[in-house]
């Protein structure tokens, strides 16, 4: 089996080396740059298939690295947050992180979380054949991962993709943040974890309301997010 | 805007305003009543000397005139002088039987002149009225034939009249202009200290980039030091406060990156030994959680205490923050066969910041659930009274001494060790949620239930039409 190739962007090296380590036995190839620049040259090589981020970085911010990233290429990130620094992790996923772990993290988690980003970015291309949905003014290609609405393009990334899809397969119904979690994200919800909030939230700002104002995406509190059909009342 | 700045500085503005304007018309009413009087003083002065020698020549050639040539003469020779200055000419015998064609009915003033100068038939001495800043002049006169007149006249000479500036409509209006300037002296005192005051509010409201000094101008009075100054304090506690801000930063990264490679470490370690070394790595990596979760929490209690973490104002709906928190919690107690429970859950908005908020939530209940016994539930509620958002949570634990109530928000406090280390606190989660609810300008307490413990946070709820409309339409609400 070919070792899947991981970029780390983190400036302790002695981290990289225990992790690059860890990682061989867990059939993922880590290389490592321990600034921004040096990273962002790295990850724009497009020869990784997720790229591992570390918000804090010396010189230029991990959340720069990110933005610079998404501007040329839609490679798959993990952010790695300081603990308890929400803004961090909002702004990331809002620059369009695919997910994140708060440092320090416990690398089967790290193992984990790179596996449902894989098996979501690979597994996509592969999965069997889905046709284009539609609902209302928003049109769906998930051969081409593209999305319109009202004709025009939308920009979401690959997490959002997925939220949407699961949305639309279930519109109507009300589906829980855990299932949202799983569908969206490729892993299970782990307790105080706000990041499928985040990414709806996205999506929701990012695809605006049905005409007249009409809510698109509703919190059902306690059980999770509804995707409302046109003309339904919330 | 304009006019809720100014009734802000009511006080201090409508204070000078006012003071001044009065110092201002009360000196111009003194200088008023001063002129008048010295002019009054100084009329018979005047008409006794030079003044008054020459309005007797006047009326002696006049007396003359009549004299010699007849009442026509004396007619043109009057008539010249009414038209040149206004003066009016009253001419009588000595019987007081006027001479001259000109209406004397109801005049007063020339009336009891003439009496008066009848009354002294030989002198020579001149009479005089003032009345109204209008001057009467009279004087018997013996005309060279020997005949006797009297002679009075009327003034409208503005050099003999009251001066100018003394009449009413003057006095007015130089009190209104002394107004304006007041108004505008008012103003240029008062409009640097608002100036200051809104940027003391700025800096305080933790804008620590507010300078007062770009909007003083090229003022350099007093006013203008005590603004450079605030400027540099300004300037010293934003150097401060971010240099604390790095430090925090730094402290985070520097603590928590042995302890991240420390978990990779033990996870090889895992992965190269056997089944003997797994309780002492379990061991480890329990620790080095409980390092983690120190750290984060100190690093949170220090930035709360410091005042390096800058509450925003964002409106929060607690309701929402509470039950994601229950879901959480709910998520967490079950393996442990414990239950969170939501009692009461209404709407409540509040202003703050979210994050600090859900970590208050948390603290309080994991607490709860920590401590409540096995198949019993925390109990949540969250309901408003008044103007306050009242969120209580009940355990169904052992409850505290009720001597120690007040101790369980001192950091590191422990009702019972061996209790708080089995269930994996760090003793930091209740002093968290009491500095955060005390930055939102709330208060929390914690009373004993009997079972249990009861811990009630109270936040004021933030005005707003919104509040009022949902708490009247409650929906229901999912548990």
């Amino acid at each position: 089996m070919v070792p899947v190739p991981v970029l780390l962007i983190d400036d302790d090296t002695e981290l990289g080396k225990l992790l690059e380590e860890y990682l061989q036995s867990e059939q993922l190839h880590l290389d490592t740059a321990h600034d921004g620049p040096s990273g962002l040259e790295k990850a724009l090589s497009s020869q990784y298939a997720v790229v591992v981020l570390d918000v804090m970085l010396p010189g230029m911010s991990g959340l720069d690295v990110l933005k610079q990233l998404r501007l040329k290429s839609s490679v798959p990130v993990l952010m790695l947050t300081a603990r308890g620094s929400e803004l961090d992790r909002i702004l990331g996923l809002e620059l369009g992180a695919d997910d994140y772990l708060p440092k320090p993290f416990n690398p089967r988690e790290l193992v984990a979380r790179l596996r449902a980003i894989l098996r979501r970015t690979t597994g996509a291309a592969t999965a069997g054949p889905s046709g284009p949905v539609r609902l209302a003014d928003v049109e769906l290609h998930p051969e081409s991962r593209s999305v319109m609405r009202s004709g025009e393009s939308v920009t979401l990334t690959g997490a959002e993709f997925d939220l949407l899809h699961t949305f639309l397969r279930s519109a109507g119904k009300i589906i829980s943040r855990e299932d949202l979690t799983q569908a969206a994200l490729g892993r299970p919800m782990s307790p105080v974890d706000r990041s499928i909030d985040v990414h709806v939230s996205n999506l929701r700002r990012k695809l605006g309301p049905y005409e007249g104002e009409q809510e698109r995406i509703k919190a059902i509190r306690g059980s999770g997010y509804v995707y409302l059909l046109p003309g339904e009342q919330p | 805007m304009r006019i809720g700045k100014f009734f802000l500085f009511r006080s201090l503005f409508l204070k000078i305003f006012f003071s001044f304007w009065l110092a201002a018309a009360a000196i111009i009413g003194a200088l008023t009543l001063m002129a008048r009087f010295s002019y009054s003083e100084s009329m018979p002065e005047r008409l006794r000397g030079s003044v008054g020698e020459g309005l007797a020549l006047y009326a002696e050639t006049a007396v003359q005139i009549y004299d010699h040539d007849g009442p026509r003469a004396f007619a043109d020779f009057v008539h010249r002088s009414y038209v040149e200055s206004g003066t009016q000419v009253f001419f009588f015998d000595a019987s007081g039987n006027p001479l001259s064609n000109i209406d004397v009915h109801g005049d007063e003033d020339v009336a009891s002149l003439v009496s008066q100068i009848q009354q002294h038939p030989q002198s020579q001495e001149r009479f005089y009225h003032l009345n109204l800043g209008k001057l009467t002049w009279g004087k018997g006169i013996i005309a060279s034939s020997g005949r006797r007149f009297i002679f009075v006249m009327h003034f409208h000479s503005p050099s003999l009249g009251p001066p100018v500036f003394l009449s009413p409509l003057r006095i007015i209006v130089s009190i209104l202009i002394a107004g304006l300037v007041c108004y505008l002296l008012a103003l240029y005192l008062t409009s640097p200290v608002e100036k200051l005051q809104s940027m003391v509010k700025s800096l305080a409201e933790g804008n620590l980039n507010a300078r007062v000094a770009p909007q003083l101008g090229r003022r350099s009075d007093e006013l203008a030091v005590l603004g450079h100054e605030f400027d540099q304090m300004a300037e010293r506690i934003a150097a401060l406060i971010s240099s604390q801000k790095r430090l925090l930063a730094d402290i985070s990264h520097e603590l928590r990156s042995p302890l991240a490679r420390l978990s990779v470490a033990l996870e090889l370690a895992r992965k190269n030994s056997d089944g003997k070394a797994v309780p002492a790595l379990d061991r480890i990596e329990q620790e080095g959680e409980r390092l983690n979760k120190l750290v984060g929490q100190l690093l949170a209690l220090t930035r709360l205490e410091s005042g390096a973490e800058r509450i925003p104002a964002d409106i929060v709906p607690l309701e929402e923050l509470v039950q994601q928190v229950v879901d959480d919690a709910k998520f967490e107690a079950r393996p442990l066969h414990k239950e969170v429970k939501v009692m009461v859950l209404e709407h409540c908005r509040v202003r703050g910041s979210s994050e600090l908020l859900r970590s208050a939530v948390e603290n309080v209940v994991r607490n709860a659930v920590r401590y409540t016994v096995e198949n019993t539930a925390a109990e949540v509620s969250l309901q408003w009274k008044l103007d306050t958002a009242v969120f209580s949570v009940r355990d169904y634990g052992p409850g505290v001494p009720g001597d120690e109530l007040e101790n369980i928000f001192q950091p590191f406090y422990r009702v019972s060790e061996a209790r708080e280390r089995s269930s994996g606190g760090t003793g930091l989660g209740l002093s968290i949620a009491e500095r955060t609810v005390t930055l939102h300008g709330g208060s929390i307490r914690a009373q004993n239930a009997n079972p249990g413990l009861i811990v009630v946070i109270e936040i004021p709820l933030t005005p707003s039409p919104e509040h009022k409309i949902a708490s009247h339409s409650q929906r229901p609400v999912s548990v």
